[in-house]
This record gives structure tokens, sequence and C-alpha cells, in this order.
């Protein structure tokens, strides 16, 4: 059952300059599935593309069996589309509590029965519920971004970069709080540069070069594979690649 | 000198609920609305023109004052039926010009056409209403004595005045409150703060934009009618407040409402104090200087949320 | 014959008001055009040129400072010097600060300068004004004909002079720098402490020109009085410059020559239809037909009638949407 099927994307801001050119993806239901690719090689723009907020110059976005390729960012998450961009995913001047229930409210979620399941999934909120949410630590900030996407209680949740600006002991925190999300059912799309963790976290993965998907495999293939360690460790790679 | 502060406090109030608005435009549309000001003068003349149908309307001859107060009841439903249509004309000008250019312009080019839906806007009125002033009442007010002359110069203050400042207090308190805890309130505290991350939590901005125009234009014609209500009416009544609406915005920090209010009521106070330094005639510089001082000591403002 | 003359007087007229006009508008189109500094205040900065040059080379006044009686030439000079140090402060306290702060602060300059043109009777002769500002040859051509289209020639002189200074202004290194600060806030970021100086360069150059063309509309018409220098100035100007195309010498004088003309038709036709008693009206009927102009020429035309020749590719604004620079 394919949850998320991206096919022949073609994304940018400016017509004429698609930082997209023609990727597919093809997500399948509560599986983890990782974007990787060298710096710009246009990973965060296809997912926010895939969340409306980059215009999609061509091709097909389908969220089960649902074409989502022209609706507004702003509907995306009541068709079950909830994503969490790289920085600035929360909203720093409303309290903890305020972050989560504003989304809660706005899709007219039943409160008494989610929230405390979400406070369950994250602990460390539910302590500091009236703390405003711009002093947070960093783990804890990417926890309620997390939080905030998943109260709506989405079919599939996408993340740019999760781990970036992480320490590795709270990356490991971040991705445990992921593997238990998905054992909830949700399926997970994310971006990331840190390959070796995310390989180790997703079942499969997607390398996109120039735009385009290069090789697509389950991650223990993928991290075997000669190519993948060319394209990050040989000519033009990311170094990030640790 | 105490005279001076209660002047000020009444100038400032006025000052401040226009400044919630230019701060509200300014956080969630992203430009300083030089439109702002004629808000306030429509609001003003609106409320004149529904007062005329008001009382029309009640027929048996001028306005009955309620109490010590110069106006009745005509006046406030004038100011209800006013607030509406300047709400109206405020999302008219949105659809008209701002909206076309927020699609495809930046942010800048936005207070450009503010610029001239400025002057067009004042410029309209006075085709309209002609550019003498004018009152909503003739009724002479007699002033409450608060203080007595000995003490620091004494206070006193009209009943009209008294009024301003409460409704003020009141407008502000349930703004607060709307802000606070309404949907509706934290989805525009969330759009200020972060537009793109709003519409990922499912906010639609256009309604936030619609929400935010409809309240500072609401509160533009609350302010307009207490500046017709406290000086009198005229066409360049907003235009004369916008550097202070500015001068309060920016002191406050732009966004915050709490901000906006303490800047307009330091910024009506200065006003008032200015006037035995450097005379009458340059009251209204005093707002530029405020404005200079805070661009140059904490261009944040004194409750800036951003920087 | 004789007919002619009324009809030549007027276009003189007219003209010298385009040049004059077309000068300001060239120093707006350095700030906004090439640098993209809001400028809210140009009606500030021309009134701070005229009332200058008045001072410089009037007669003496009888209870105000000034007539010093110097040429006129010395006059412009001074001009575009004390409107030069009135940016300069104002673009120090403003320029490193978000780009709509300085509209903000220069509308707040052009509303102080316009107080205290009104209230420094020692130094503006109050609401009143200053009277007698010379014309230049005028004791050689007397007050006629002769003497406008003189007027006209060295108007049209300054604003050549002023064009071929701009143009290669812009076209040299400096100028390819502020158009890089305009496009790219990044590479303004990445420029540091430098782009403010080349903003502040930019900024204080353009008030110049705008106070020298002050000075020319001083000495043209030989009266000034703060009414001259409203609001409404500032917001004909711009409308030349959008309407004309800014980031372009030649669309700026464009127009203002355009804009001017529509200003001045729409008067004539708005005194033929409206009675006498409504003169007041129609003249704000005036303004409101110029806003609708702007607003339509930014909507629909954002680059105006020639719009920008130095190709450079469409900028992108904050939020990554395709931007048109107006």
């Amino acid at each position: 059952m394919i949850a998320l099927c991206c096919t022949d994307i073609v994304a940018g801001y400016e017509p004429g300059l698609p930082i997209v050119r023609g990727a597919s993806i093809s997500v399948r239901q509560a599986e983890i599935f990782a974007i990787l690719g060298p710096n710009g090689s246009g990973k965060s723009t296809l997912v926010k593309a895939v969340a409306g907020l980059v215009p999609i110059l061509s091709g097909k976005v389908m969220l089960g069996d649902e074409d989502i390729t022209a609706v507004p960012a702003h509907r995306m998450i009541g068709r079950g589309l909830a994503f969490v961009p790289q920085t600035e995913n929360i909203f720093a001047n409303l309290t903890v509590a305020d972050n989560i229930d504003l989304a809660a409210s706005i899709m007219k979620v039943d409160k008494r029965r989610r929230l405390p399941e979400i406070y369950d999934l994250f602990p460390d909120l539910a302590r500091q519920k009236s703390l405003v949410a711009g002093r947070l630590s960093g783990g804890q900030r990417q926890m309620l971004a997390c939080a905030r996407a998943l109260v709506t209680s989405p079919r599939v949740l996408m993340l740019d970069e999760p781990s970036a600006g992480l320490s590795p002991r709270l990356v490991g925190v971040v991705f445990d709080n992921l593997r238990q999300v998905r054992a909830t059912g949700v399926t997970i799309v994310l971006v990331e540069q840190n390959v070796k963790a995310a390989l180790a976290l997703a079942d499969r993965a997607t390398v996109l070069v120039e735009g385009k998907d290069r090789i697509t495999g389950p991650s223990g293939e993928l991290a075997s594979d000669a190519e993948i360690a060319a394209l990050y460790f040989g000519h033009g790679g990311a170094g990030k690649a640790a | 000198m105490l005279q001076l502060i209660a002047d000020g406090l009444i100038v400032g109030s006025v000052i401040s609920l226009g400044a919630i608005g230019v701060t509200m435009t300014y956080s969630i549309l992203r430009f300083a609305n030089f439109a702002h000001g004629e808000l306030l003068t429509w609001g003003a003349y609106l409320a004149l023109t529904f007062l005329g149908f008001f009382v029309a309307l009640g027929g048996a001859g001028p306005m009955q004052p309620i109490g010590p107060f110069s106006f009745g009841w005509p006046l406030l439903a004038a100011l209800a039926a006013a607030a509406l249509m300047t709400a109206l004309l405020a999302l008219l000008v949105d659809w008209l010009l701002f909206e076309r250019l927020r699609a495809h312009g930046t942010a800048i080019v936005l207070v450009i056409a503010s610029f001239g839906a400025a002057l067009a806007m004042r410029n309209l009125l006075q085709f309209i209403y002609g550019t003498l002033p004018d009152y909503y009442s003739r009724e002479i007010q007699i002033a409450i004595r608060l203080v007595p002359r000995d003490v620091m110069g004494g206070m006193r203050i009209t009943p009209d005045q008294l009024f301003v400042l409460a409704l003020t207090a009141v407008t502000v308190v349930l703004l607060h409150l709307f802000l606070t805890y309404t949907t509706l309130g934290k989805a525009m505290r969330a759009t200020a703060h972060n537009p793109a991350l709003a519409r990922l939590t499912g906010i639609d901005v256009r309604a936030v934009i619609r929400a935010a125009w409809i309240i500072g234009a609401v509160l533009a014609a609350i302010a307009g009618v207490f500046s017709g209500l406290t000086v009198q009416i005229r066409p360049g009544l907003g235009f004369d407040l916008l550097l202070p609406l500015f001068a309060a915005a920016i002191l406050g920090g732009i966004g915050s409402v709490y901000g906006a209010v303490a800047g307009g009521l330091i910024v009506g106070l200065a006003e008032s104090l200015s006037v035995p330094l450097f005379g009458a005639e340059y009251r209204a510089a005093t707002a530029f200087l405020v404005l200079i001082a805070i661009l140059l000591v904490r261009p944040t403002g004194l409750f800036g949320e951003r920087s | 014959m004789a007919d002619l003359i009324p009809i030549l007087s007027y276009v003189t007229f007219f003209l010298c008001f385009a040049v004059i006009f077309a000068v300001m508008a060239l120093g707006l189109n350095l700030q906004w055009g090439f640098t993209g500094l809001f400028n809210v205040g140009v009606a500030g900065f021309v009134a701070v040129g005229a009332y200058t040059s008045a001072i410089l080379t009037a007669p003496p006044y009888p209870d105000s400072l000034g007539g010093f009686g110097l040429p006129v030439a010395a006059g412009w000079v001074g001009a575009m010097i004390m409107s030069g140090l009135v940016a300069l402060v104002v673009g120090v306290a403003a320029l490193r600060l978000r780009h709509d702060y300085l509209a903000i602060t220069t509308f707040g300059v052009a509303v102080t300068l316009q107080l205290v043109a009104l209230n420094a009777r020692w130094l503006t002769g109050g609401p009143f004004g200053l009277q007698f500002i010379p014309k230049p040859f005028q004791d050689l051509l007397g007050t006629g004909l002769a003497w406008n289209m003189a007027y006209l020639a060295m108007s049209l002189a300054v604003l050549g002079l002023v064009y071929v200074a701009l143009e290669r202004l812009v076209k040299s290194p400096f100028g390819r720098v502020l158009r890089a600060i305009r496009e790219d806030e990044t590479a303004a970021e990445a420029l540091g402490k430098r782009a403010f100086s080349f903003r502040l360069q930019s900024f204080v150059i353009g008030c110049m020109v705008m106070g020298l063309g002050g000075a020319l509309y001083a000495h043209f018409v030989g009266y000034i009085a703060p009414e001259d220098f409203l609001p409404i100035l500032t917001f004909q100007i711009w409308t030349m410059l959008i309407v004309g195309g800014s980031g372009n010498n030649r669309g700026a004088i464009a127009g203002a020559l355009a804009v001017w003309l529509l200003w001045s038709l729409s008067g004539t036709v708005l005194r033929q239809i409206i009675p006498q008693s409504e003169q007041a009206r129609g003249a704000a009927l005036q303004i409101v037909l110029i806003g609708v102009i702007l607003a339509a020429m930014l909507i629909w035309r954002p680059r105006g009638l020639v719009g920008e020749v130095i190709g450079t590719p469409a900028g992108k604004d904050e939020k990554g949407n395709t931007g048109k620079k107006a």
C-alpha cells in the first residue's frame, strides 16, 4: 500500500529555474523513508513542494488515492499530510501548550482524547506546557515541532533535516521518537544530511542528485552501495556526511 | 504639569488605538501602511454621516446628551456603524490594491502603494465632505476639576475625555483577551511570527489578514471618532496622526499590541509635555524626535518580539 | 504670429516645470531605482534646497535671516550642500535598519521640515514664505517669454549635466555595487559596513540632486512658501518615477514629462467642468486620479513605460517569490 507517491516532480521558485527536475518517490504505508543527496540536490525543495510551500511546475503528488498536487499548504494538514521544516519550525512567541493546541483547534481535533496521547509521546513537553516555546532547548524544539505536526493525526509526516544542529545524543532521542511515531502507524518521510544515522533509521531511502532520484532501495543495500560512497565521499560530495 | 499629563494621556489613547492597527498590519502583512491614518479620518467622517442619519431617524430635534457627556446614543450607534464601514473600506482597499501587489511584489512596493492609497483616500474624502472642520456635538461641556489648582497646577478633565480614556482601556483589555485566548487570536500571533509555519499548521493566512484589517480598521474608526470628539473632525485628522502612530508602533516594538499601547501613551505624553518646551507649533515634531531616538538607541522597540 | 506667443509662453512654462520635476525624479531614481532606498521625504529635501538657495541669493529681507545677495549659481551649490547635509544626518540614523524604517523616518523629516518652514519666521518667512528670489539674467531679459525660454535652456542644461553625471555614476563599479545591494540582501550583508556606506552615499547624492531641483524651482517661480512642499509633491515625484520606469534615468525624465502633462491636463479639464465654487473639491479629485494611476501602474506595469535598461535577472524577495522591482 502506497502512502505517498510523487511522479516526475518539477518544482522551483521561479518558472524556468527548476530546482527539482523530475523526481519520483513512492513511500509505503507506515515505513520510514529517507531522502538523501548532496548539498543543493533539491531534497529540501522536493519536500517543500510536496507540502505546498514551493510551486510545483509539473508532475503529480498522490496522498493515498487523493491527488494533492494543487492543494494549498494550509489545507495539507486537513488532507493528512504534515510537514516539519528544518528551521523556525515552532512558534517561539507562543507557549508550548498553545503551539500544540493551535493546530488542534484549527483542525477541530478532539483535544481531550488527542492531547494526552501527544504528551505521552513527548513527556518532556508535558512538563513545560506553559513555557514560551522560544526558551526550549534545541532537542525539545524539534520534539515540539513534531508534536505540533502530529496532533492532527496525519497519515504522513514529512521532516526536513530533523537532526540538523543537534548533538549526536539528541539525534538519538529524536530518532527514537520518530520510531515510536511510526509504531502508531504514521508514515514518515525525512530529508537528511546525516546519511549514516538516516540509513540506520529508515526502512528505505532514495538519493537525489541534481533534482532527480538517482537510486532508491532498502537502507541496508544503500548503506553498502559504492555509488553512494562516491557521491558523498568522492567528487564534489557533501563533506557533512559523517 | 498634571494637566499636561492628562492631556497627553487623552491624545495618547487615540494614538494607542491607531498604533495597534499599524503594528498589526505591519507584523501580519509585513509592510508599513501609510494609509492607516486615513482609516482614522474615514472612521471619523463616516460616524459624522451616520450620526446625522440616526439623529434624523430619531426625529425629535438635536441629539439628547447622555448624562454629563456632550453626545447621546446616536453617536454610539454611529460609532458602531462607522467601525463596520471602515472595516469594509479597509478590506476593499486590500482587495483592490494590496492583495494584487502581495501576489507578485516586494514589501516595499506595498509601502509605495499605501502612500498612494493614503493621498487618494484623503482627497476622495475631501471631495465628498469638503475641507471645513466639523463637530459631533456643539454642546458645551463643563470640565470636572479632579485635582485642585494648588497641587502641581491642578487638573481638569471633561466627561468626554474620561469616556475616551475608559473606552480605550476597555478596548485594549478586550483585544488582549482575544489575542490570548481565542483560536483566531493565537493564529494571528502565530502568523505574525512565522507565516510559512502558520500555513503548515493549517492556518488560512488570508483569513488572518482579513482579521488584521478588520481589527485595525475598527480600532482606527474608534480612534478617529475619539479624536473628532476631543479635538475636531477635519480631513487632515488621520494624516497628521500618522507620524505619532508609526513612532508609537516602533517604540513599542513592531508586532507587540501592548507595546503599541505603551508607545502611544508615551508619544502622547511627550507631545503634551513638549509644548511648554518648544511651543505648541512644534508639537507635531515631537513624535519625530521620539522616533529618531528609538531608532538610534533601540530599534527593536521596548517590547519587540523579533529583531 | 501674435497668437502664437501665449501658446509658446504656456509651453515654455509647462516645460520648465517638467524639467525641474525631472531633476527631482532623477535624484529619487538614484535612491530607489538603483539602490532600493525608499525615500518618502522628497518634498522635505526639495524644500531645504529651495529655501537655502533663496536665503543665499535674495536681497536682505526685513525681518528674517538671509538676503546674502550671492550669485544664483552659489545658491544652487549651497542648496545641494544643505540638502546633502540633512540627508547625511537622516541616513546615518535610518539606513542601518530595515528598509521601511527609512520610509517612516524620511516621512518624519518631511513633516518636521514642513513645520519649520511654517513656523521659523526668522529663517523661512513663516506661512508667507520668501519673496523676491532673484531670477538669473532678469535685468537682461525682462520677465516675459524671453526670460522663460532662457531659464528653460538653463534648466535643460542642468538636467543634462545631472543626467550625464548620474549615468556615469550608475555605470561605474560604484553603480554596480548599488544594484547588487538592491537586488540581493545577502550580498548587501556580506558587504557589511561597506553596504551601509554605499547606501549612505547614494542617499546623500540623491538628496543633493533633489535640493538642486528645489533651487531651480525657487528661482523660476521667484517666490516660495511652505505649501509648495506638501507631501503631494513627494507623491508626484514618486508617480513620475514609477510611471516612467525606475532604474532608468531616461524613464525618470519621460515619467516627469508624462505625469506633469497628465496633471496639467486633468487640472484644466476639471476646472472646466467643475463650477467655480467647488474648485477645491476638483483639486482633490485630481490627486485621487494620480493616486489611481500610481496604483494601476504598480499592479499592471511595475516596470513603468520605459523600464530598466541594464538587465539584471528578476531578484527574489524574502519570501522567495519572484520579485518584480517596481
